[in-house]
């Protein structure tokens, strides 16, 4: 346990292991442990909205379960993109440090996230309004998705000053990977659990998509 | 199998397409190889593609798939058929000096990068079209993605005709186009090792007359196949299958892309 928290620590830090020096041996499988072990915390502690029944439980566990899920099947779901263009764009050479920058993204988001997850539980606790959980929700993301964006950048970095196509790629991720996980997030909700709906894994209605009911919320458009 | 998908390696890494290469009027393309590849590549755009009429249709309408699979690369090589002799004519009247084979190579290689880009982006197109039932969301999406490949395939096209227009001088200079970051700090690879890729800058200086040359046929080939190719789309329709029509391979030929586009338009300022 305490080794988990150290290298964590080193990682916040980018020092040790860590660094963002190309010349550094890193554990490679550091970082999906790191979104496997810290997403989930996040997660459960996101699906304790309303724990008034022992059924509530599983949206606990269900919440937890999806956290790492959105992170890392959007990455699967964009690299293969990601690879081509990084090849035509000549930065196949730097693939593998270009992997561990998006990955060590998300790790810190992951990390981020975890962290957020005592406020969560505390705003819970203050306040059983379900739109302004959501909300809250929707703050916590965002303000640990700046945090993996700062992470993801102090490795990128590195690499821009190698190639300044790497920057076109870092915005090709990040437009990629926002508008798949938007979509992701959609599809694997619930992870809040609106209360009087009983607790499923996915919603019972069909899958739609997030941008349409955006649209239609907007303009009505269909 | 495995020589097909190094020889797609090779093209998309930029190895087939080094001013040292294309200096020696080597195009390493070959031609079967290639259209192979932009068939198989097509192919799998398209099966995520005619997906959207398995899941929004009941029943299921599969043929829709079949039709998709084979109508995404049957547009961009048939484009490729019908533009390539005027694309050619007018290739040699600007005064590239390409020969006719290597232009068929060098166009069929654009068209497979466009395509491996669109099929590296089929998994994201496959995940909306299970999660979505807009037509409207699924054409745009498409419309996009096609957008993107098109976009990078462009590139790997101009970067090439300026390298074709600019030989490498006779003692190449060892500084590949790598820069310096913004903050100014010292690289710490050593340039020359790095493998340059299709779409690095020529690193040595370039007559403004040859990158003027190689514009200009951009320019007219780009103009010509966007123009056919966009005739050509529509003449195929449908490819993503509008859910509230019958299955159909081909919708019954009513006018042009253009006078479509105009009718459109003035749907849009009478509605307005």
């Amino acid at each position: 346990m305490r080794a988990v928290l150290g290298h964590t620590d080193e990682f916040l830090r980018a020092s040790g292991p860590f660094a963002p020096t190309p010349s550094v041996r890193r554990p490679t499988w550091w970082l999906p442990v790191m979104i496997l072990g810290f997403a989930p915390i996040y997660g459960g502690m996101m699906g304790s909205y309303q724990l008034d029944s022992p059924e509530r439980i599983l949206q606990v566990i269900y919440a937890a379960v999806k956290m790492p899920l959105l992170l890392l099947v959007t990455s699967l779901l964009c690299l293969p993109g990601f690879f081509v263009l990084n090849t035509v764009l000549g930065l196949r050479d730097d693939f593998r440090d270009a992997l561990q920058a998006i990955l060590a993204g998300q790790a810190g988001l992951s990390v981020a996230l975890a962290s957020l997850a005592p406020l969560t539980r505390f705003w819970y606790c203050s306040t059983l309004d379900y739109r302004a959980a959501l909300l809250f929700n929707a703050g916590m993301l965002t303000l640990a998705a700046i945090a993996g964006q700062v992470v993801m950048f102090r490795s990128y970095r590195v690499l821009i000053r190698r190639h300044h196509y790497h920057r076109v790629m870092l915005y090709a991720w990040l437009a990629l990977y926002a508008f798949v996980g938007m979509q992701m997030g959609w599809v694997l909700r619930p992870f809040v659990g609106a209360p009087h709906i009983p607790v499923t894994f996915f919603r019972t209605e069909p899958f739609s998509n997030a941008y349409v009911v955006i649209a239609q919320l907007i303009v009505g458009w269909s | 199998m495995r020589n097909w998908l190094r020889q797609l390696d090779d093209l998309l890494r930029g190895r087939k397409t080094t001013p040292e290469l294309l200096a020696k009027g080597q195009m390493e393309l070959p031609l079967r190889t290639f259209v192979s590849l932009a068939v198989v590549l097509g192919l799998v755009y398209g099966f995520f593609m005619g997906w959207y009429a398995v899941f929004s249709r009941d029943p299921a309408c599969y043929v829709q798939v079949l039709a998709s699979m084979i109508k995404l690369p049957a547009l961009f090589l048939l484009t490729l058929v019908v533009t390539f002799p005027s694309l050619y004519v007018f290739n040699a009247l600007v005064g590239c000096r390409l020969s006719f084979a290597e232009t068929l190579r060098l166009l069929v290689g654009a068209v497979v990068v466009n395509v491996a880009v669109a099929a590296s982006l089929a998994t994201i197109l496959g995940f909306f079209t299970l999660s979505t039932t807009s037509y409207a969301f699924m054409i745009l999406l498409n419309v996009v993605l096609l957008g993107v490949s098109g976009i990078v395939a462009l590139g790997f096209l101009l970067h090439t005709l300026r390298r074709l227009a600019a030989p490498p001088p006779v003692i190449p200079p060892t500084v590949t186009s790598v820069k310096a970051g913004d903050e100014g700090e010292p690289q710490e690879t050593n340039p020359a090792q790095r493998e340059p890729g299709p779409m690095d800058q020529i690193p040595w200086d370039v007559p403004d007359q040859a990158l003027g040359q190689a514009r200009s046929i951009f320019r007219i080939w780009v103009v010509i196949y966007a123009l056919v190719g966009a005739q050509m789309g529509w003449l195929l329709r449908p490819f993503i299958g509008c859910p509230n029509l019958p299955f159909t391979w081909f919708r019954q030929r009513e006018g042009n892309f253009f006078q479509a586009v105009v009718h459109q338009i003035q749907q849009l300022l009478g509605a307005g």
